[in-house]
């Protein structure tokens, strides 16, 4: 969505005031605002539009240097998509203009939502009028430095909770890009923090971890409950008593400090990763989601919308690589210990099954690669031939990186997106990542692959996409459950 | 007692898991065994299609658990990443089975210690490219009441073969 903001003229006034009227309960008259657009040396008043449309307006008066911020609105099916904020930004701007250098404003006392925008927006409360808006209905008097409101644009502290499956991670992030932390429970040394061993998949391997972890974010960070303005947690896909675990701790400690609590689809946050690497990747694009549980081609025509293209029928493809990995006897995880044995082997040397490769959809089939390559191992035994481990690794890695590289250009080139991200722990498989590259460099395809530590799970994705949609107004209820096949909608 | 048949291609895998789950009720509990590759996942496939799932019944292998909505709730379980009993606490696995759902578990060999006293035990073996070998084995009233009714119905089915029945105490 993109939304143009301009100076209010007279024109606007039928769209301005039917606004008016279906937002607030005492709304200004049509004189009212005729005789504001008549200051200008003291006024500054703004609509947000949207394809010509009007979705939103806002004016500010200032008088000895303190800007006022009057009504605010947004359309109320444009709500939560930054339209508020887009006007505040400019409201602010032409305040500093008119030689503002504080912002005040009354806000309905009750009205949970705005007073929230604009604490985010780093504004304080500053005082209470009873009966501003009439009886019994007070006013809320909130007030900032006007460089701090400025400032605040994009500056959200967001703690992120991520669960889902085998991994503990807590990340801080602020304005949706600067990571301050990022902690992975794996990756914490458990003997020492502890003093004990942790189980692998166990939710209680979460409950005993999560504490720490998010503890170790803050303080890595620098920063204290105090400082933040959400909590963003996985709430699904994933494995429910691992999720079960983040949702209940996130939802403890909103409920203790009063800070709003966002809701994040996992997909979405490895989605998001690539625009945490790469800040000015934008949607239009194609994101292939590959993992040890997942296997997803998704379209993302705006950031917040999805359409899931093809998933695996059968087998994810990490899985296939994990299970390849345990009949050959070459252990846990499989995907780097054949990406590695694979560099030494012949892709070709063996014809595995390219499966669904020309069938129209986007769907994957990786079950009966996995069986194939059971029975090329077993007909080689019985007829007394060696097997070149290398050469199988390379075979069966090219009949999976062959069917997704396929189907992932096709989907970016019938969709025409120029913009085509590689996300989750398959990502960091070197030949994925260089027959992607290969395919769309030679049809000026973008291709976003993120560092690594954000390919597998981790909780500063979370961030990302939570940040985006704490911006939106998205809040996750404290009667919210974690959901193990939560779609990505 | 106990069972034994053959299949010959992937799809009469699915065919008399399509058999076994038009059949199957509420509560009961079918242990999927056999190496990887030997059809643990497609004949699922084929109870859930049985039962009238309709999404895409995937490997649960990522996610230990996954529930389907059928006739009756199919709750999926894959015990392959797990690597002690207690974990399946965790999991709830126990509730699940006694949730009234009908309950498939993959691997579920792993730990026979834990199972209910009355299962089906469905063991999958790779004989050939696309055949495989199919031992069926109730330990209880219920699993052998539907073991038979499941043999009976498939008997029928194109690419199946059933072997000789064999009575055990």
């Amino acid at each position: 969505m993109s939304v143009d903001v301009r100076e209010m003229a007279y024109a606007d006034l039928d769209g301005v005031v039917a606004l008016e009227e279906a937002t607030f309960p005492s709304p200004w008259s049509r004189a009212t605002f005729a005789d504001e657009l008549a200051r200008p040396h003291s006024r500054g008043w703004l609509v947000a539009e949207e394809a010509g449309v009007l979705v939103g307006y806002g004016g500010v008066m200032v008088v000895d240097g303190e800007a006022h911020l009057m009504n605010i609105a947004v359309r109320s099916d444009r709500r939560r998509e930054g339209v508020a904020s887009a006007l505040l930004d400019e409201l602010v701007a032409r305040a500093r203009e008119l030689g503002a250098d504080r912002v005040t404003l009354e806000v309905r006392a009750e009205s949970d939502e705005p007073i929230a925008f604009y604490r985010s927006r780093g504004m304080q409360l500053a005082g209470r009028r009873a009966g501003y808006y009439g009886p019994g209905v007070d006013a809320l008097i909130m007030s900032a430095d006007i460089d701090e409101v400025a400032a605040s644009a994009g500056s959200e502290l967001i703690l992120a909770i991520e669960t889902s499956c085998d991994e503990t991670a807590a990340a801080i992030m602020r304005g949706g890009t600067e990571l301050l932390s990022n902690v992975v429970a794996s990756q914490v040394d458990f003997h020492a923090r502890f003093g004990g061993v942790v189980p692998e998949i166990a939710s209680r391997k979460h409950t005993e971890a999560i504490v720490g972890v998010v503890d170790e974010a803050l303080e890595q960070a620098g920063v204290s409950f105090a400082d933040l303005d959400a909590i963003a947690v996985t709430y699904g896909p994933g494995l429910i008593g691992a999720l079960v675990v983040g949702v209940a701790y996130a939802k403890g400690l909103s409920l203790a400090t009063g800070l709003p609590l966002v809701g994040v689809n996992h997909l979405e946050g490895h989605i998001f990763a690539s625009a945490l690497a790469e800040p000015d990747i934008e949607p239009p694009l194609v994101a292939l989601v590959v993992s040890g549980g997942h296997t997803s081609l998704v379209h993302v025509p705006e950031w917040g919308v999805y359409e899931t293209l093809g998933q695996t029928l059968d087998d994810a493809a990490g899985e296939a690589f994990d299970k390849v990995a345990k009949v050959l006897g070459l252990g846990y995880p499989g995907g780097p210990v054949i990406s590695k044995l694979a560099e030494e082997g012949d892709p070709r040397a063996i014809d595995f099954p390219r499966a669904m490769m020309h069938s129209r959809d986007y769907r994957f089939s990786l079950s009966g690669l996995k069986t194939a390559v059971i029975n090329h191992i077993r007909h080689e035994r019985e007829a007394g031939r060696e097997i070149s481990v290398p050469d199988l690794a390379a075979s069966f890695q090219a009949a999976v990186v062959d069917v997704q590289v396929a189907k992932t250009v096709r989907a970016a080139e019938e969709l025409g997106v120029r913009t085509v991200c590689l996300a989750g722990g398959v990502a960091a498989n070197p030949s994925l990542r260089e027959g992607l590259r290969e395919a769309l460099a030679a049809r000026s395809i973008r291709l976003s692959v993120p560092p690594f530590a954000f390919c597998t799970d981790n909780a500063a994705m979370i961030a990302a996409a939570g940040t985006w949609r704490f911006r939106r107004g998205d809040r996750l209820g404290l009667d919210a459950e974690a959901v193990a096949d939560l779609p990505l909608a | 007692m106990r069972r034994s048949f053959a299949t010959s291609s992937a799809e009469a895998t699915r065919g008399v898991g399509r058999a076994l789950g038009e059949i199957v009720g509420a509560g009961a509990v079918v242990v999927l065994t056999g190496d990887l590759g030997a059809g643990k996942t497609v004949l699922a496939k084929g109870v859930a299609e049985g039962l009238g799932v309709a999404e895409e019944v995937t490997s649960p292998t990522f996610n230990i658990l996954l529930v389907h909505v059928g006739r009756v709730e199919l709750a999926h379980f894959d015990l392959y990443r797990l690597e002690r009993e207690s974990e399946l606490e965790d999991i709830d696995f126990w509730g699940v089975l006694e949730s009234g759902a009908a309950c498939l578990v993959e691997w579920g060999d792993r730990f026979p210690g834990a199972l209910p006293p009355d299962v089906l035990t469905v063991s999958l073996s790779i004989t050939g490219d696309e055949t495989r070998g199919i031992d069926v084995a109730a330990s209880g009233p219920r699993s052998a009441e539907l073991a038979e009714a499941w043999v009976a119905t498939i008997a029928a089915l194109p690419g199946v073969e059933i072997g000789d029945a064999e009575e055990l105490g």
